[in-house]
């Protein structure tokens, strides 16, 4: 009897391509809510990315009732409180989260007061903790790179205890993700960039770690095969509509992928680095991805050479004999990282970045080793491994 | 038929033997804090009074560990003086069974969902690394291949021979000593 065990679930409405947007009124409506807020910040609204959004519901007949748009980079329990408050005040029955990550982490917090009551969003940290579905909402993304979409977790930040909470539930999966490619065509080229390389990581991690299934790796195929198609693509011409589509979908898939299957080192690395050095959460995976799959090589040989199909194609793929496979699915990842650096200096070592300092490694290897995401790494990291790792990622 | 009529047998069986396996390792872990500082740098990183608590859900057999300071744990038996911090729980008996008797691995086991974090996940990742050094010690080298990820190159045979009989004794010991009259 096969060990093989797994679970997959995406319960979320992905309404994707031209016009996208436009249907938004129609799906609001078919979850009988008449009066949806939007949860957005500032840099979305200044981008102008609000205006079709406003439009399509409008021009349906679909009144906005409150825009809250001063979400922070990194979203906090008083500004949850606040929104909350918002909400009820203005009687809306509906959520519209615009933006990134915060934005996104934000529109899924409220939901939780605004659907179970209370105005301390810490009762309900945690896993598990809700037991009953929330009120509808959406999520339309401006960046192609998070995946936030289509995942059951929201961080939230406690600024009185200095700590961020995390909250996981299937219930915060939002109703639909709207991938209209209007919402990232002004992105600029550095962000292109760094999302991508974030949706290619979480495939990647997601393909290669341990809680690899089929249906998680169907996602996570396509999603690299997008980006390694459309990426340099869209970077040339940053107004190509079609790239740009791809680029989001592939972000959502991959965020599909990864919510079903975890992610690795790369991501405790990026985490650790992150919260120390304050560097993108983007950068940081494209940085450190070709040294991790290094470091697991010998752990994921298999799986990793496979990948070569969907990053250079049938004609490298079957060219290059099986056993140099996985090395080659390596040399893709840092031609391509070779390419951005030369179109937009994403950085690719972590001196590049200027922002990191030598004596800071050992503090990043230790906190690493601590977050979740190790668990589900091919290989057991050790403190060592990960100096080790990032001594390679340094310069 | 026969199936049917052994099959409470069987679940009985598998009960008793996870909540026997729980008893051991909760021994275990506090002798390994005690005798292998590799675990107790890895205690000191957790608050003092954290009570870790491994269980069966819903109400199966469960293992309360505390930290009591600078690395070392204490031993609770299945009840806990207070609510617990940290809580590894599995969904199901079948479940713990499959990790306690070393045909899935405890890593294995969260990648395959089947058990839940109830805490703080670093303090998680931290016991997960805790009770792998304690298998790759008590178990033998073939079976604790089976039960950790990575068996630790570094450890080699008379390590682990004298780590595991001081284990072993001290386990021995706390049975005897806590055993009911």
């Amino acid at each position: 009897m096969s060990h093989k065990y797994y679970e997959f679930f995406c319960p979320v409405k992905v309404i994707a391509g031209k016009a996208a947007l436009e249907h938004i009124p129609y799906e609001l409506t078919g979850l009988a809510a008449k009066r949806p807020m939007i949860v957005t910040d500032k840099g979305v609204r200044a981008a102008g990315l609000l205006d079709p959004v406003i439009a399509a519901c409008e021009e349906s007949g679909l009144e906005i009732v409150s825009i809250y748009d001063d979400v922070p980079p990194d979203s906090s329990t008083s500004v949850v409180r606040d929104i909350a408050g918002i909400y009820r005040q203005e009687k809306c029955d509906a959520i519209i989260a615009v933006g990134g990550g915060s934005a996104i982490d934000t529109g899924k917090a409220v939901n939780i007061l605004v659907s179970e009551g209370g105005d301390d969003i810490a009762r309900y940290s945690g896993a598990g903790i809700l037991k009953h579905p929330l009120k509808p909402f959406f999520v339309v993304p401006t960046t192609a790179g998070t995946g936030s979409e289509v995942t059951a977790v929201a961080v939230i930040t406690d600024e009185k205890k200095g700590v961020k909470l995390p909250f996981t539930s299937s219930f915060l999966l939002p109703n639909a993700a709207i991938i209209d490619p209007r919402m990232t065509l002004t992105l600029p080229p550095h962000i292109t960039a760094a999302t991508a390389m974030d949706a290619m990581t979480h495939a990647t991690e997601a393909f290669t770690c341990m809680a690899k299934n089929p249906l998680s790796d169907a996602y996570a195929t396509a999603a690299i095969k997008k980006i390694s198609q459309s990426l340099l693509n869209v970077m040339d011409n940053p107004k190509d509509t079609e790239g740009r589509l791809e680029l989001a979908q592939a972000s959502t898939m991959a965020g599909i992928a990864f919510s079903n299957s975890m992610v690795g080192l790369v991501h405790s690395l990026g985490h650790a680095t992150g919260a120390i050095c304050h560097l993108p959460h983007g950068l940081c995976m494209s940085l450190y991805l070709p040294y991790v799959l290094e470091y697991n090589l010998e752990s994921i040989r298999e799986p990793l050479g496979e990948l070569l199909l969907y990053l250079e194609g049938p004609e490298v793929y079957s060219a290059t004999p099986a056993s140099r496979r996985a090395e080659a699915t390596i040399s893709a990842i840092r031609k391509l990282r070779d390419q951005l650096y030369k179109r937009c200096q994403l950085p690719r070592t972590l001196k590049e970045t200027g922002k990191v300092l030598e004596n800071q490694l050992d503090h990043i290897a230790e906190m690493a080793l601590d977050d979740g995401s190790i668990m589900f790494n091919p290989k057991e990291v050790t403190l060592e491994d990960a100096r080790a790792v990032l001594r390679r990622a340094w310069a | 038929m026969l199936l049917k009529r052994i099959q409470p047998m069987v679940f009985q069986a598998r009960r008793l033997y996870v909540d026997i396996m729980f008893q051991v390792m909760g021994r275990a872990l506090q002798a390994v804090s005690e005798v292998d500082e590799t675990v107790q740098n890895e205690a000191r990183a957790l608050p003092q009074g954290l009570l870790f608590e491994m269980m069966v859900m819903p109400e199966g057999p469960r293992l309360i560990v505390e930290h009591i300071g600078d690395g070392y744990f204490h031993y609770h038996g299945d009840s806990a003086p207070r609510p617990v911090d940290l809580s590894i729980q599995f969904k199901h008996i079948a479940h713990a069974f499959l990790v306690l008797s070393f045909q899935e691995k405890t890593s294995e086991a969260f990648a395959n969902d089947r058990m839940l974090v109830d805490g703080d996940v670093s303090y998680a990742v931290r016991m997960t690394r805790v009770l792998n050094r304690l298998e790759t010690f008590i178990l033998p080298k073939l079976i604790a291949e089976r039960a950790v990820k990575e068996y630790p190159a570094s450890l080699h045979l008379p390590e682990k021979l004298i780590s595991a009989a001081r284990i072993y004794l001290k386990v021995a010991t706390n049975f005897v000593e806590t055993a009911r009259p």
